[in-house]
């Protein structure tokens, strides 16, 4: 149980946080660069997994892409496909789950780019792609990067979510928390404890490179 | 040929608070932009290069239009061949010296673009420091790695924001100097903003002076600044006269240092400056006694015959431009102007005490 739930919890974390990394970036980008009618309120509805309780998050989910769901019984019937209870589905319950985190965090290391180095970019003649890839995403690396190593925290501690959407199928959908939670109630204590020194141990390793990476960041290196 | 005719309204809260409407042309050279803080030189600059739209106006450069109302064309900044050079130089942090300069360069292949970079580098005299960050590069020479970089994108015209304001003033002489010399050998046109009326007379080809938005006198520096048309312009460029001028010769024991303007002599006190070294020298126009007579015996070092040219009243006191080689602009009492029957055509004689000449950094 052990070691397939880390390999399954390895695999959806890693997963969940490139595409929170990249999908984030943008959502970032165009709340800190770009003006536009109902701005603020997209800010709070992808803020809103964060306050709700992630078992609503995730009764939303399923009620959205569950096999019956709005958008995933269509999903269904063309492509015969459907995440909920899938690895795929924990991937995507963990990834809305920490992608308010990288939105704010991006949006914040964006804004502090002063916009006049890409003007500058545009008046030496590069566009809009190049001008982000070669001035603004250097220049907001660090703060991108500590926004991505906590949505990666906050994506493997995933729980509520990852059962109401994945549901707990040992081998299949069940991560690390879900396992920590099983092992527990079914007495097996030395499992328990095992992956929970495992997830303490990443917890602190994340909090030291988060703060590694603000800390540079500020001081502008 | 630059060529803008721009309008632009501000407005807060529904109300229109400033409003640019200028319209100018640069052959070539460096026109100056002068004006005091608020005046729109910047709003100007930001008009031109496309960050801002006007509301109306055409912005040509050559046979390129880059904005035209009628037509409907604005466009983006990346599509014109505008550099900038801003007054906190906004160097990209992550990038050195040398590839910051890279940044623009349109050539392809790598040769011809080092080729490109180490020349750029050397034209703007920083050369050594190609490796260094822009953190470990001082004022100055983060400007001159500014001028490269926005040099190596072949504009067509180059913006300069202020680009001195942050520096001090041996580091701006030697700047502007150079700055010159890398516009007369480049042959691409300086569109430059400053509120230094030294820097303008020293760099400018042609100044415009600017007020609430609209250009209120244009013309040769030496002119506008030395001959301000009315009172409008008087009050923007101040009341000093900058006279450039050369190093003529020295009298130490009468403290006295001998300057060449265009047409007349100057005693300043003295300086140790090499003979032939050019400088601008400020007389303040309250600074200066007319005389409607020669006068004989004297403590004042410098007697200028010259015509009366335009005379402009403004309540009390009155500026008068005279004429003697050079123009000067003279400040006295409307009571004084009228006793003396200062008219135009009038002969007079400036009466300047060495003292009242300064050299201006």
């Amino acid at each position: 149980m052990t070691w397939s739930a880390l390999r399954l919890s390895a695999l959806v974390v890693t997963v969940a946080t490139g595409l929170v990394a990249v999908i984030g970036t943008g959502f970032g980008y165009l709340l800190a660069r770009r003006q536009f009618p109902g701005k603020e309120l997209c800010d709070a509805f992808l803020t809103l997994p964060m306050v709700l309780p992630p078992t609503v998050t995730g009764y939303y989910l399923i009620v959205l892409l569950g096999k019956r769901g709005l958008i995933g019984r269509y999903l269904y019937e063309l492509t015969g496909w459907t995440p909920a209870f899938r690895w795929q589905g924990a991937v995507i319950a963990a990834g809305v789950m920490a992608l308010p985190i990288m939105v704010k965090s991006a949006r914040a290391a964006l804004e502090s780019v002063d916009a006049r180095y890409e003007m500058v970019s545009f008046s030496l003649g590069k566009g809009m792609l190049e001008t982000f890839l070669r001035v603004t995403l250097p220049l907001a690396s660090r703060g991108l990067l500590a926004g991505a190593v906590l949505s990666f925290a906050r994506a493997l501690g995933e729980f509520g979510a990852t059962l109401m959407l994945a549901g707990n199928i040992p081998g299949r959908t069940q991560t690390m928390p879900l396992a920590i939670f099983e092992a527990f109630i079914s007495g097996e204590d030395r499992e328990a404890q095992m992956m929970a020194l495992v997830l303490t141990a990443t917890s602190i390793v994340t909090i030291y490179l988060t703060n590694v990476l603000t800390r540079s960041a500020k001081s502008g290196a | 040929m630059l060529t803008v005719r721009l309008e632009k309204k501000f407005k807060t809260n529904g109300r229109t608070s400033f409003s640019v409407d200028v319209s100018f042309s640069l052959e070539r050279g460096i026109a100056v932009l002068f004006g005091p803080s608020g005046s729109g030189k910047t709003t100007i600059l930001r008009l031109i290069a496309g960050v801002l739209s006007p509301d109306s106006g055409k912005v040509e450069l050559g046979s390129r239009v880059y904005f035209d109302s009628a037509a409907g064309i604005d466009l983006p900044i990346q599509e014109r061949r505008i550099g900038f050079v801003f007054q906190d130089y906004l160097l990209f942090p992550h990038l050195t010296a040398y590839e910051n300069v890279g940044f623009g360069i349109r050539e392809a292949r790598a040769k011809a673009r080092r080729e490109r970079v180490a020349e750029l580098l050397d034209l703007c005299g920083i050369g050594a420091a190609a490796e260094r960050y822009p953190r470990q590069l001082s004022g100055g020479e983060q400007q001159r790695v500014a001028l490269a970089r926005a040099l190596g994108s072949e504009p067509a015209v180059l913006l300069l924001d202020e680009p001195f304001a942050a520096l001090d003033a041996p580091t701006r002489l030697r700047l502007l100097e150079e700055i010159v010399n890398v516009q007369r050998q480049s042959k691409v046109p300086f569109v430059y903003v400053t509120h230094s009326a030294v820097d303008a007379v020293r760099a400018g080809d042609c100044v415009l002076i600017l007020d609430g938005g609209r250009i209120i006198q244009q013309g040769v520096p030496a002119e506008v600044f030395n001959a301000p048309r009315d009172l409008a312009v008087s009050r923007a460029v101040g009341s000093e006269n900058i006279l450039p001028g050369r190093v003529a010769g020295h009298e130490p024991e009468a403290g006295i240092t001998w300057v060449d303007l265009q047409g007349c002599r100057l005693a300043i006190p003295l300086h140790e400056l090499a003979e032939g070294t050019r400088v601008m020298v400020g007389i303040r126009a309250e600074d200066i006694i007319v005389a409607r007579e020669r006068i004989g015996q004297i403590s004042a070092r410098n007697l200028l015959e010259g015509i009366v040219g335009q005379v402009v009243r403004g309540g009390a006191e009155v500026d008068l431009r005279v004429h003697c080689g050079v123009s000067v602009k003279v400040r006295v009492t409307a009571q004084a102007a009228d006793a003396l029957g200062l008219q135009p055509e009038v002969k007079v004689y400036l009466v300047i005490k060495a003292s009242s000449c300064h050299v201006l950094a």
